[in-house]
């Protein structure tokens, strides 16, 4: 019975597709919905997204800027995705990414070391500093069981009071600016664009990506997060030890959302400024989003919103256009993944597409709070 | 035909490459109970799905009272008079039992407001009618299995069903319940209502339907009427060979010290009150012992606290001689423990991880190369076990939530029975597999059995108990009450010893609390 045999293992093409075909449904229907909004608001849509075209990417000089603003959004990214892909909804890079950039900050330009170890050094501290403002709310909820979606929301604008404070008063620079000192020269990530703060950063970046993609789907270790965030059940039955691992994925999530804040501080700004952040900690959830949590999709999300950013200037200074209907563009996208999640709950009568987090936190495990009650 | 009520014509249905069913034709006539057999992946399941709108056919013709019909989704069969019980129920937990009988068609009042007070009588009326006894007023989550069950077949006859599809709905029920199931099913027959039952056992195919269809490979290979069969025919039409109902096997020849050992254990269940208590037991090297038991008097709590996944609260559990750490899985299985859970679908694997990731978790140490994961390994080492387990409709890559449930079964099964474990728990190890793969897993069981493992099942059916152990051990109420060899066994002893009735207390079991 030839035609009863076992499907072959999916051929590359049509994996590819249907890996990539939702997040590019999504950007197709949102970028109609936006063309409708364009067209009632008595703009030519075609000529907005021309000009969004060509303010980002035509040019080394556009191209530039575009790759500045993608390359925070690359870290940030990573960062939801990992905690993504093991079923954790972590929404307080923004807090992680802020306090890495004061670690970095301070070390930058107070720490006495050789020059050659001031760019590791703040690097490190960056990582410390977004690992430790994450450690909070993963230690509480481990141990206390406090739902982290909660901390991590409430955490975000106390880490924006806590580093204000920080620069505005105990370190503030001279100067009318709230502001830590600038950053030794030794410690800067050198820049090389003339039209913008692109810098040595991005390669950091890079390098992330294609750990986070080896970690993924070389490691032991990576392949335990990933059932953690299928079926935490089923995960812990089967002997890995679910409490540990997710303390580890908001520590490695928390640590790369520092690195966001090391980049902007030493590659774009030179020093730590208060408030420096327009929210790419909270990009970063929209990011992974579209990148279906895989690390090489991120590259390509955060590319795209970094290109959208980067145009909406343009825009705003050719056509008059606010920034803002960039930003009501990014909100259709995720609010069409996020319907696509349901959708795909709903639609299938055996679960057979691997979206990204189950949208009931995982993290609980019955075991496990059994094991705190007691 | 044209005395059929609903007949599917020529159904074929694709899966991608995967041919699932292949020009299958069924009449279901009324007031009938119609059984359908045959074995994982025959394509029972998916033929019923389409019938209920679930799945669209690839092609063929579903005709309803001698009109085609064509249903976009459940909702327009549940119109037509099509209703079905997955082996999954689909009920709201917190809700009550009115409540969810009439969830997506509620009668309302005026302004929209649910009208509560009719919906309980409707389905007090309800369930008198069809002798279906229910507290239209008891949280659904409280309830055991066999009564849930009822809400959904009574959800069923509330949308004036006229077909009722019951997927393997013995499964997971006690010998009282089946039978209880059965009288419903034959009075449903007789109101002149068509009765589709899906299951893997003949006995009970035998004892309750009027006509037996049985498939094969996507196709129905024969419709039989009940008289002219016996259950060797059925087997070897469904399997295309003989099969041995019974496990042939030797004496058992139990040597050396118990490798598990539990002394006074005490566990609380999930709302806190106590589900085992002050409860001893040995299992010995080359011994298969049974748990037998009413559903939900401790058997649980007990094999998930021998598993780590669930906390003592008092008592001493020794695997291999060894006391692991009380509530961790890893130290359970690092002392000898192999543990086939009864829950596939939530704790024994993961359905939308493929089948060699399910197969390679509990072996990562093996497939381990410093930090590094070889997939390659783990990749061929699940297609050996594909072939070994017999695994239908699948490869290494496909998700394990795509298998029939007889073959998700044989993943874990596969999984937890290649581990080098001196300790093998097997909660309902045949639940939902086909008659010729169970030979196989008790021929399996007893061969561990044989090198001197020890082996603990626990599983409602009775009969395979019986056939299967060398040692019978009853629960009641979270206590052993029956210690017998599986020789001296009588059915009604270990059936009184169930009902708790050896026992001072003569309090009602909790079925008999609900019903
Ligand atoms: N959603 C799906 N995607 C891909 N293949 C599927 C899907 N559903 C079922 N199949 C395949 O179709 C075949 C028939 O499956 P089905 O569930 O109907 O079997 P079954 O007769 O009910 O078996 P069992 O007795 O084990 O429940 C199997 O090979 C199965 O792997
Ligand atoms: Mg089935």
């Amino acid at each position: 019975m030839t035609d009863r045999a076992a499907p072959r293992p999916h051929p590359v093409l049509p994996r590819l597709l249907r890996a990539v075909g939702p997040p590019l449904f999504a950007l197709v229907v949102s970028f109609g919905l936006g063309g409708l909004l364009m067209a009632v608001l008595g703009k030519n849509p075609f000529t907005v997204y021309a000009v969004l075209l060509v303010g980002s990417l035509s040019g080394w000089p556009n191209l530039a800027v575009t790759l500045q603003l993608t390359t925070p959004l690359i870290f940030t990214g990573l960062a939801v995705a990992i905690a993504f892909r093991s079923g954790i909804w972590n929404i307080g890079v923004e807090g992680q990414m802020l306090m890495g950039a004061l670690a970095a900050g301070i070390v930058g330009y107070a720490a006495p070391l050789p020059d050659w170890a001031m760019v590791p050094a703040c690097l490190l501290a960056a990582l410390a500093g977004g690992a430790a403002w994450a450690a909070i709310p993963a230690l509480l909820r481990a141990y206390i069981g406090v739902n982290e979606l909660v901390l991590c929301l409430m955490l975000n604008p106390i880490a924006l009071l806590l580093t204000g404070y920080v620069s505005a008063r105990v370190l503030k620079a001279p100067g009318p600016t709230n502001k830590l000192p600038d950053v030794v020269d030794a410690a800067r990530l050198a820049n090389f664009s003339l039209y913008s703060q692109l810098n040595t950063g991005i390669f950091i970046a890079l390098a992330c990506c294609a750990l986070m993609a080896l970690f993924n789907n070389g490691t032991v270790r990576g392949f335990e997060w990933k059932l953690i965030g299928l079926n935490a059940r089923f995960a812990n039955y089967g002997g890995i030890r679910v409490r540990r691992n997710v303390i580890g994925v908001m520590l490695v999530s928390g640590a790369i959302g520092g690195l966001a804040g090391a980049e902007q501080v030493l590659g774009v700004y030179g020093a730590f400024y208060d408030n420096f952040s327009p929210g790419y900690g909270f990009d970063g959830i929209a990011v992974a989003m579209l990148a279906n949590s895989s690390p090489i999709g991120v590259l390509f999300s955060a590319f795209l919103f970094g290109a959208l950013n980067s145009g909406s200037s343009v825009l705003q200074m050719e056509l008059g256009i606010s920034k803002y209907l960039v930003q009501v563009l990014q909100f259709i996208v995720v609010l069409i993944l996020a319907a696509r999640f349901t959708f795909s709950w709903r639609g299938w009568r055996r679960p057979l597409v691997a979206s990204a987090p189950a949208v009931t936190l995982p993290m609980t495990l019955p075991a496990e709070q059994g094991t705190t009650e007691a | 035909m044209t005395d059929a009520l609903v007949s599917l014509r020529g159904i074929v249905k694709h899966f991608g490459e995967l041919v699932a069913i292949h020009d299958a034709t069924l009449d279901i006539k009324p007031g009938e109970v119609h059984a359908l057999v045959g074995e994982n992946g025959a394509g029972k399941s998916t033929l019923m799905n389409i019938l209920y709108g679930l799945l669209p056919p690839t092609s063929g013709a579903v005709v309803l009272r001698g009109k085609p019909v064509s249903f976009g989704g459940p909702a327009e069969a549940i119109a037509a008079g099509i209703g079905m019980v997955h082996q999954h129920f689909k009920l709201a937990p917190s809700f009550t039992v009115a409540e969810n009988i009439i969830l997506g068609a509620e009668p309302a009042l005026s302004g929209g407001r649910l009208d509560l007070r009719t919906a309980e009588r409707d389905t007090g009326d309800l369930s008198q009618r069809f002798g279906l006894d229910l507290d239209p007023r008891a949280i659904v989550s409280t309830l055991p299995v066999g009564l849930r069950q009822r809400v959904e077949i009574l959800k069923a006859l509330y949308r004036q069903a006229e077909i009722l599809i019951l997927d393997e709905p013995t499964a997971v029920l006690t010998p009282q319940e089946t039978a209880e199931l059965f009288i419903t099913m034959r009075s449903l027959a007789k109101s002149g209502r068509s009765v589709v039952f899906i299951t893997h056992k003949l006995r009970e195919v035998l004892a309750v339907s009027d006509r037996i269809s049985v498939m094969r490979q996507g196709r129905i290979v024969s419709t039989l009427d009940n008289s002219e069969v016996t259950a060797d025919q059925i087997a070897s039409l469904m399997v295309g060979r003989t099969v041995l109902l019974r496990v042939a096997k030797t004496e058992a020849k139990p040597r050396g010290g118990p490798t598990l050992e539990i002394s006074n254990l005490s566990v609380s269940g999930d709302r806190g009150t106590p589900a085992v208590e002050d409860l001893s037991l040995t299992v010995r090297p080359g011994e298969i012992v049974g748990l037998a038991g009413v559903q939900g008097n401790g058997q649980d709590e007990l094999v998930e606290s021998i598993a780590g996944i669930r906390r003592s609260t008092a008592g001493r559990i020794a695997i291999c001689g060894t006391v692991p750490t009380v509530g961790d899985p890893v130290a359970s299985r690092r002392a000898g423990l192999a543990y086939v859970p009864a829950d596939r679908a939530h704790v024994g694997l993961s359905l939308q991880s493929s089948i060699w990731e399910n197969m390679a978790v509990g072996h990562l140490s093996a497939f381990r190369k410093g930090p590094f994961l070889a997939a390659a390994a783990a990749r061929r080492r699940c297609r050996e076990l594909i072939k070994r387990f017999d695994i239908r409709g699948a490869g290494e890559m496909t998700p394990a939530g795509a298998l029939s449930g007889g073959n998700q079964q044989k993943v874990q099964l596969a999984r937890e029975l290649t581990r080098d474990a001196r300790l093998i728990i097997a909660e309902q190890p045949s639940q939902g597999v086909d008659i010729g793969a169970i030979e196989s897993i008790h021929r399996l069981l007893v061969a561990m059995r044989d090198e001197g493992r020890a082996v603990f099942v626990i599983s409602a059916d009775l009969d395979e108990l019986m056939s299967l152990c060398d040692r019978l051990l009853v629960i009641y109420r979270g206590r052993i009450v029956g210690d017998i060899a599986a020789a001296d066994a009588d059915v009604e002893e270990i059936g009184r010893l169930m009902g708790g009735s050896n026992t001072d207390d003569q309090a009602p079991t909790r079925q008999e609390a609900h019903a």
